[in-house]
């Protein structure tokens, strides 16, 4: 599904990524964990196309096409979805008719009629009652006046609408509490299958205890220093990025 | 009728008044007095440094009869709406002190007031609240020669009295000259909502006067589509206390367009609120101005005044002059003002591509958004709606965006 090859990127002129390799198989879940400043958000928004993050080496392929040829909406039509830290407020727009507008704009790309609104309602109504997103704020102006949580339900309420092969889930977990962490990880949960792959970003260990992980990674500095399965993540939050850091200093 | 000769603005004016109640006699000598005083504006008038007037001022019209503006709705029992050319032969004493603007006309105020020949005078009696709105469209001459009309509205709400007054100056090209000149006046708890539209309304300026009484609310929508050249000055005088308004407008600029808003909020009495936002768009090489001035007098304690302006930029031609301020001679006061000038958030609008959506799209998307904020304050649907369309209709991939909000 996703295969980073040697990945190096910088941000004004400021090495961030220093040679990141990683493979993910469709059906599989990993977790990306590293303290702050490791380049964990790089990470995802590289992959997601965000201007400004500038690849200087390496290569990303996507169900074995160059990734980082594409535009960020193409990349989204081709089905890679990002969930944001901090998903931006957009007054004006709203969220509903913004969904509409990339299922479409999607569905488009992928030589398939657009949706009318009758069944978009039907899916929009079935996917939100998934992470428990009212009506009036799926109505609302896009994250507008939206508490974090709320935010971040609406992130994956998005997610199960545009129903991606590949999810990059960027600290999804920040900024909830345990409720609504339940609430998120069981809507990641259910989107989970064979066809569908995720990346988990994530600087603490909780949400792996209801997104359990196939593999974990852990990203310090730049580069990936471990990788291990689900018990990683266990002993990282025991032992701390400093005591892996150290263990690994020759 | 179309007076043969064309002339100057300031060549047109006449030595002497000899027609009407001579309360109006004096009034237009005085304006033509202070006028061949002052003369018309010039870059170097600081209220009129941004906008190139030179052009008007030097230009010759005709002056075109009439200036009285259609009405296009009924006129709802209880409301009267007169020809202010009849009310002046009729019973002159009922307009006395009403068309002075206030005190001493300047500019193209003066202008208006010396030479307009007609107009219209909406009443609306105490405790007459007017549900259904009035609509005024100021139809633009077609004449290939350059015309010039003075159009004069006045309107006066008794105590407790409600309007919607929704006016549209429509489509009209570059040799048509409309001076406007709306004067409101406010009595006691009277509530009035304002929708004034300018549709690539050729040469245009315009005045709206207002002056509130105690408790009277007034509310200022508007919407500036595109216009060669457009001067728009607003301004109340909140005279008496606890009286607010709200002053909102948009505009959308592009080509060689240059559209110009003033504001001018004074409270003068204490309690009193006022709220304006104004938000604009300038594309191609078009030129967008903003200034707008609270001025808050010595007794107007406890005085809540805000101002703010927006402005995308999105051609590097293009250009936005900005200037908020605010004069402030009391102590008790709350009041906030600010301006900003730049381009899309691309924060937005790379969450809006990270979700699919192609990035011209993303950009007509942000653009509409920016603006529809104000234009849902259009406090008419047929007229908001309209806007809307007009807005999508001058926005790329207008139509792939309705229903955006």
């Amino acid at each position: 599904m996703l295969k980073i090859e040697d990945l190096h990127a910088e941000v004004d002129g400021k090495p961030i990524l220093k040679g990141i390799n990683l493979e993910i198989e469709a059906g599989q879940v990993h977790a990306v964990m590293g303290p702050n400043g490791s380049g964990k958000s790089t990470l995802a928004y590289v992959l997601a196309g965000r201007d400004g993050y500038e690849v200087t080496k390496g290569r990303v392929f996507y169900k074995g096409k160059d990734l980082l040829e594409m535009p960020p909406e193409v990349r989204a039509a081709e089905g890679v979805f990002l969930g944001f830290q901090y998903p931006v407020a957009i007054p004006g727009v709203s969220n509903i008719y913004f969904l509409k507008a990339a299922l479409n704009a999607i569905r488009k790309h992928r030589g398939e009629e657009p949706l009318d609104a009758i069944d978009f309602m039907k899916l929009s109504k079935e996917k939100a009652a998934l992470v428990q997103l009212s009506d009036e704020l799926t109505k609302r102006s896009v994250n507008d006046g939206f508490s974090g949580g709320e935010k971040k339900r609406n992130e994956i309420f998005q997610m199960a609408v545009l129903e991606p092969s590949l999810a990059v889930l960027d600290e999804t977990d920040s900024g909830l509490d345990i409720d609504a962490l339940r609430v998120v990880a069981e809507g990641v949960n259910s989107l989970r299958g064979p066809e569908r792959a995720m990346l988990v970003i994530t600087h603490y260990q909780r949400l792996l205890d209801y997104i359990v992980p196939d593999v974990v990674h852990v990203l310090i500095d730049g580069q990936i220093v471990r990788t291990g399965g689900k018990d990683l993540a266990k002993q990282l939050e025991q032992e701390g990025y400093t005591e892996v850091q150290d263990a690994l200093q020759p | 009728m179309t007076d043969a000769t064309p002339q100057t603005l300031l060549g047109s004016l006449p030595t002497s008044f000899d027609a009407g109640p001579e309360w109006l006699r004096a009034l237009r000598g005085r304006a033509a007095e202070a006028l061949r005083e002052q003369g018309l504006p010039t870059k170097k008038t600081e209220a009129w440094r941004f906008t190139p007037v030179r052009s008007v001022v030097d230009a010759e019209f005709s002056q075109e009869d009439g200036g009285v503006p259609s009405l296009v709705s009924l006129v709802p029992d209880g409301v009267t709406a007169r020809s202010l050319r009849q009310v002046l032969k009729a019973q002159p004493e009922l307009l006395e002190g009403r068309l002075d603007l206030g005190g001493a006309p300047t500019h193209f105020a003066a202008l208006n007031t010396a030479l307009f020949t007609d107009g219209l005078w909406i009443d609306v009696p105490a405790g007459v609240a007017i549900q259904e709105p009035i609509e005024l469209v100021h139809a633009i001459s077609t004449s290939p020669e350059p015309g010039v009309v003075y159009p004069r509205v006045l309107v006066t709400l008794g105590d407790h009295a409600e309007l919607t007054l929704v006016e549209t100056y429509a489509s009209g090209d570059a040799r048509q000259l409309t001076n406007s000149v709306v004067e409101v006046a406010l009595d006691r708890n009277a509530k009035m909502s304002h929708v004034r539209v300018h549709e690539n309304a050729g040469l245009q300026v315009g005045r709206v006067d207002v002056r509130q009484d105690t408790d009277s609310g007034y509310r200022s929508t508007v919407v500036t589509l595109g216009g060669a050249l457009l001067r728009f000055d607003v301004r109340c005088l909140l005279q008496g206390k606890g009286a607010e308004c709200q002053l909102d407008g948009a505009y959308l600029v592009e080509g060689e367009d240059h559209v110009d808003h003033h504001t001018r909020v004074e409270h003068q009495a204490s309690h009193c609120r006022s709220e304006q936002t104004y938000r604009g768009i300038a594309a191609g090489k078009a030129t967008a101005v903003f200034d707008g001035i609270v001025v808050v007098h010595r007794d107007a304690q406890k005085t809540e005044a805000h101002q703010e302006n927006r402005n995308l930029l999105l051609s590097e031609m293009a250009t936005v002059h900005t200037k908020p301020h605010l004069e402030i001679d009391a102590d008790d006061v709350i009041c906030s003002h600010g301006a900003t000038v730049g381009s899309l958030d691309e924060d937005q609008l790379f969450y809006l591509r990270a979700r699919g959506i192609p990035k011209d799209l993303a950009h007509s998307i942000l653009t509409y958004a920016f603006l529809e904020s104000v234009v849902d304050r259009v406090d008419h649907e047929p007229t908001r709606q309209r806007m809307r369309e007009a807005l999508l209709a001058r926005i790329p991939h207008g139509d792939d965006i309705r229903g955006i909000t």
